[in-house]
C-alpha cells in the first residue's frame, strides 16, 4: 500500500517535471522563435530521434483557405501516425513553413526547412508556379524528397518529385465525353491568362474535338480582369452549350453571376469548372452556380458512400472546426495520400535514405483514402486514384458519376 | 588606410568626428567574418540580403544622388535576371565571366533606353512624371512576363543551374557569399568615387536646384541619364547574382512589389550615403528573418509600422541618428586646401 502510493507520488513527480520541461522548451522554442512550428509529439518516447517532416505551404496570402486545410491535414495525419506509435519506431515532428503565396518568401522559408531544420521530406506548394520555385530548392540543392499535393496540369516529371493529387488527363479524359452528353456539343472555354488554364484548354480541345464536339469560345484573359458582359454575350449569341471555364478568383465569382443573369443556365446550359470544390462554394449565391459540374478525386458527398472517407472527413471536422474545409480543389486530399503513401514507403525502406525511400514509393499503395484507394504507378511519379463527377444542386455538390476504378494519371 | 588617411584630412577640415566611414570599415569586417561564425542556412539568407543591398545601393544613387526618384528598379533587376536565366537555360551558359557582365550590360542598355524616354525630352520632367514613367515601365514588363510563353508566363523559369568559373561551381553558402560580397564592395567602392568626384558634385548641384546648374553650362537631363543608367546597370547586376542565387526567376522579380521594397529599404536606413540603405536593407531582412519565425502573421504590420514611423520621425533613415547633416552632405572632388568652417578653430589650436 505504502509502497504503491510512494510510486504514485514518484510517477506523477516526474511527470510533472517532464510536463514543466516540455512547456518550459515549447515556450522557448515559440518565444525565441527557433522553431518555424514546432509540433514535439510523444514527449515520453524521446529515446528515439523524431523523423523530421516539412511541410512548405501557402498559410498567408491569397490562397491561404488552401494553405491552412493542407497545413491542417498533415496535423491530422501526422497525429494519427504518432498516436499509433510513429513510423519505424520513432515519431514525426512536424515542422510548418508559410510560402506566403510569394515566391521568394517561399524560397527562402523552404531553404530554411532544408538547411536548418534538415527534414528528410517536404510535401506542399498549392500553385505550378509555387512548385517550380521551390522545387530545385528542395530537390536538387536539398537532396531531399518532395511531394506536391495539388491537383495540376501534369508534366511534372521531375525526379524525386511525386505528385499525389489528380492531373489534367485524370480529371478530363473521363469528364467531358460526360459533358458532351449531359450539357452539348458546342464548347466555350473562357480562361485566366496563365499556364494552368492554357494547358488544361489544350488538353479539352482535343478531346471535345475527338468525342464530336466542337469549341466556339476559346478566349484569355487578364488574371485580374472581373467584368465578362462581352464573353457573356459572346457565349449567349453562340448558342453555347457547355462553358468549361478556367477564370479565376476574383473573377470568377462576377463571371458565373453575369452568365446567370444573362439566362446561361435557364436556356439549359451546362458550366463546368475543374477546380470548384466545397470550398469555393460559397463565392456565389446557390442559384448562380446551380448545375455546375466538376470531376475531382474526393467531394464530400462520397463519404456517404465511403466509410475510409467518412471516417476522414469527420476527423477533420472534428478536430478543424471552421471555415478552413477539407475539400479535394485546395490540394488538401492530396496532402493526405501523400503523407500516408510516404509512411508505407518509410516502412518499406527501413530507413530515411532518399533512393531507399523513393524506391518504395514508386510503388507504394495505400488501400484506404479521401475517395478510396490510391497507388503510384510505377517510374511515373504520379498517383492511380478514384474520380467523381459531381453537380452543384443547392449549394452543395452531389455524385453524379464516377470512375470505373482507379483512374491512370496518363503523365510522364 | 584609405580609411585612416580620410580621417586624417576630415580633421584637417575641420571634421569634429567622421562616423560614416568608422560604420563601413565595421560593416564590412563583420561582412568578412560573417559565414565563420553563422551556420550555413543564415549565409544563404545574408546572401539574399547582401544581393538586396546591392539593389538598394542602385536606388541610392537615382534617388540620393540625383533626385530621380524611381520606382522601377526592380524592372532592371528582373529584366537581367531574366536574361541570365536564359542564358542558362537556352545556351547552357553559367560562367560567371560572362553571365555577371551580361547582367550589367542588359541593366545598362535597358536603363539607358527607359532614361533617355523619361529624362530628355525637350522641357525638363517633373519627379512625379518620372516616378509614373519607371512604375509603370515595372508594371508593364511584370505583366508582359506573366503572359508571355517564351519565358515561362506566370510559372517563371525554374531550375537555373549554379554559377560557375571555369570548373568550380558558386554553391549558395559562403562561396556564393563572397563572391556577392565582392561584387558589392568593388561596386560600392565605384559608386563611392563617382558621387564624390566633380562629376557627383554637379549632380548634387542638379538635384538641388537644376535651373542654377543649367546657367553654369551643365546638361542636368544627361547627367541624371548618366547616374541613372549607371544605377540601372548595377541593378542588373543585382538581378543575375539573384537569378542564380535562387535558382528561378518568375514575373515579381520585374514588378512594382520589388521596386517599392527597395525604395522603402533604402528611405529606411537613410538615402544620400551609399551605406544607408546597405543598413537599411539588413535591419528590415534581419527583423523579418526574426519576427516571421516568431510572429509570422502580425509581421507584416509590424514591418509596415516601422517604416512609417521611421519615416516620420527619422525622415533621414536611421543612418541621420549617427551621422551629422554636414558628413551627410559630404565632400567632393579633391579635398580644399584650407577649413572652410571656423568651427575648426579648437581643432586648429590642439594641432
Amino acid at each position: 500500500m505504502c509502497d504503491q502510493s510512494a510510486g504514485g507520488a514518484k510517477a506523477s513527480r516526474v511527470s510533472r517535471r517532464r510536463f514543466l520541461h516540455s512547456a518550459a522548451w515549447m515556450s522557448g522554442a515559440v518565444a525565441t522563435g527557433v522553431g518555424s512550428w514546432v509540433l514535439q509529439p510523444r514527449w515520453s518516447n524521446a529515446a528515439a530521434a523524431p523523423i523530421r517532416v516539412g511541410i512548405a505551404t501557402d498559410l498567408t496570402g491569397a490562397i491561404a483557405y488552401a494553405g491552412n486545410a493542407n497545413a491542417n491535414t498533415a496535423r491530422m495525419v501526422v497525429k494519427d501516425i504518432n498516436d499509433a506509435g510513429g513510423i519505424l519506431g520513432r515519431p514525426i515532428e512536424l515542422f510548418i513553413a508559410d510560402t506566403a503565396s510569394d515566391e521568394s518568401v517561399a524560397v527562402a522559408n523552404v531553404r530554411r526547412l532544408i538547411q536548418r531544420d534538415k527534414v528528410d521530406l517536404v510535401l506542399g506548394g498549392i500553385t505550378s508556379s509555387m512548385r517550380n520555385a521551390i522545387k530545385d530548392v528542395i530537390v536538387t540543392r536539398g537532396k531531399t524528397l518532395y511531394i506536391y499535393p495539388e491537383q495540376y496540369e501534369g508534366k511534372e516529371c521531375t525526379s524525386y518529385l511525386f505528385c499525389t493529387g489528380p492531373t489534367l488527363s485524370q480529371q478530363c479524359d473521363q469528364f467531358i465525353p460526360w459533358l458532351i452528353k449531359n450539357g452539348g456539343k458546342r464548347f466555350a472555354l473562357p480562361a485566366a491568362n496563365y499556364v494552368f488554364p492554357r494547358a488544361v484548354n489544350e488538353h479539352a480541345r482535343k478531346l471535345i474535338e475527338n468525342n464530336g464536339g466542337e469549341v466556339i469560345v476559346e478566349e484569355y484573359y487578364p488574371v485580374d480582369q472581373i467584368e465578362y458582359s462581352a464573353t457573356v454575350s459572346r457565349i449567349m449569341t453562340n448558342k453555347v452549350d457547355v462553358v468549361l471555364n478556367t477564370i479565376i478568383p476574383p473573377g470568377a465569382g462576377p463571371f458565373f453571376k453575369q452568365l446567370y443573369e444573362a439566362g446561361f443556365g435557364r436556356r439549359g446550359g451546362r458550366l463546368a469548372c475543374l477546380y470548384y470544390d466545397e470550398a469555393s462554394l460559397n463565392i456565389n449565391e446557390p442559384q448562380e452556380i446551380e448545375g455546375m459540374a466538376n470531376c475531382l478525386d474526393y467531394f464530400r458527398a462520397v463519404t456517404s458512400e465511403d466509410l475510409a472517407s467518412e471516417r476522414i472527413q469527420a476527423k477533420y471536422d472534428r478536430e478543424f472546426p471552421g471555415r478552413i474545409l477539407f475539400a479535394a480543389g485546395t490540394g488538401a486530399t492530396g496532402m493526405y495520400r501523400g503523407l500516408k503513401l510516404w509512411e508505407l514507403a518509410v516502412k518499406e525502406a527501413g530507413n530515411l535514405d532518399r533512393e531507399h525511400v523513393a524506391a518504395a514509393l514508386d510503388h507504394a499503395k495505400i488501400g484506404e483514402g479521401p475517395g478510396g484507394p490510391a497507388e503510384m504507378v510505377p517510374g511515373k511519379r504520379h498517383c492511380k486514384m478514384n474520380m467523381y463527377t459531381a453537380v452543384a444542386k443547392d449549394g452543395k455538390f452531389e455524385i453524379v458519376a464516377r470512375s470505373a476504378g482507379l483512374v491512370d494519371p496518363m503523365a510522364c | 588606410m584609405a580609411a585612416a588617411s580620410s580621417i586624417g584630412a576630415g580633421s584637417l577640415r575641420g571634421y569634429q568626428r567622421r562616423v560614416i566611414p568608422i560604420l563601413e570599415i565595421v560593416l564590412f569586417a563583420v561582412f568578412v567574418a560573417a559565414p565563420v561564425v553563422l551556420q550555413d542556412y543564415i549565409t544563404v539568407f545574408v546572401t539574399r540580403a547582401l544581393i538586396l543591398a546591392l539593389l538598394a545601393l542602385s536606388f541610392d544613387l537615382v534617388w540620393g544622388y540625383s533626385g530621380i526618384m524611381s520606382f522601377g528598379q526592380a524592372l532592371f533587376f528582373g529584366a537581367a535576371g531574366y536574361g541570365v536565366a536564359l542564358l542558362a537555360r537556352d545556351l547552357q551558359i553559367t560562367s560567371a565571366f560572362i553571365v555577371l557582365p551580361a547582367a550589367f550590360v542588359i541593366g545598362l542598355i535597358l536603363s539607358v533606353a527607359i532614361g533617355a524616354f523619361l529624362l530628355l525630352g525637350r522641357h525638363p520632367p517633373t519627379t512625379i512624371f518620372v516616378a509614373l514613367g519607371t512604375l509603370a515601365g515595372s508594371y508593364v514588363a511584370d505583366r508582359l512576363a506573366r503572359d508571355w510563353y517564351y519565358l515561362g508566363g506566370q510559372n517563371g523559369i525554374p531550375s537555373i543551374p549554379p554559377m560557375t568559373a571555369g570548373g568550380y561551381e558558386f554553391a549558395e553558402g559562403p562561396a556564393y557569399y563572397y563572391l556577392t560580397l565582392t561584387v558589392l564592395t568593388l561596386v560600392y567602392l565605384v559608386c563611392r568615387f563617382v558621387v564624390r568626384s566633380q562629376f557627383g558634385l554637379a549632380l548634387a548641384g542638379v538635384r538641388e536646384h537644376e535651373a542654377r546648374i543649367a546657367f553654369l553650362g551643365y546638361e542636368g537631363q544627361r547627367m541624371k541619364l548618366a547616374m541613372f543608367s549607371l544605377a540601372g546597370a548595377v541593378a542588373g547586376l543585382a538581378g543575375g547574382l539573384y537569378a542564380f542565387h535562387e535558382g528561378f526567376v518568375w514575373p515579381n522579380m520585374l514588378g512594382v512589389v520589388i521596386s517599392t521594397q527597395i525604395v522603402l529599404y533604402a528611405l529606411l536606413g537613410g538615402v544620400g550615403t551609399l551605406i544607408g540603405p546597405i543598413i537599411g536593407v539588413m535591419v528590415v531582412e534581419i527583423a523579418s528573418f526574426a519576427l516571421s519565425d516568431s510572429v509570422p502573421k502580425v509581421w507584416p504590420i509590424v514591418l509596415g509600422l516601422l517604416l512609417l514611423f521611421a519615416i516620420q520621425f527619422a525622415p533621414t533613415g536611421l543612418i541621420g541618428l549617427v551621422a551629422s547633416e554636414r558628413e551627410r552632405v559630404g565632400d567632393f572632388g579633391r579635398p580644399p586646401l584650407r577649413p572652410r568652417h571656423t568651427d575648426a578653430a579648437p581643432d586648429d589650436a590642439a594641432a
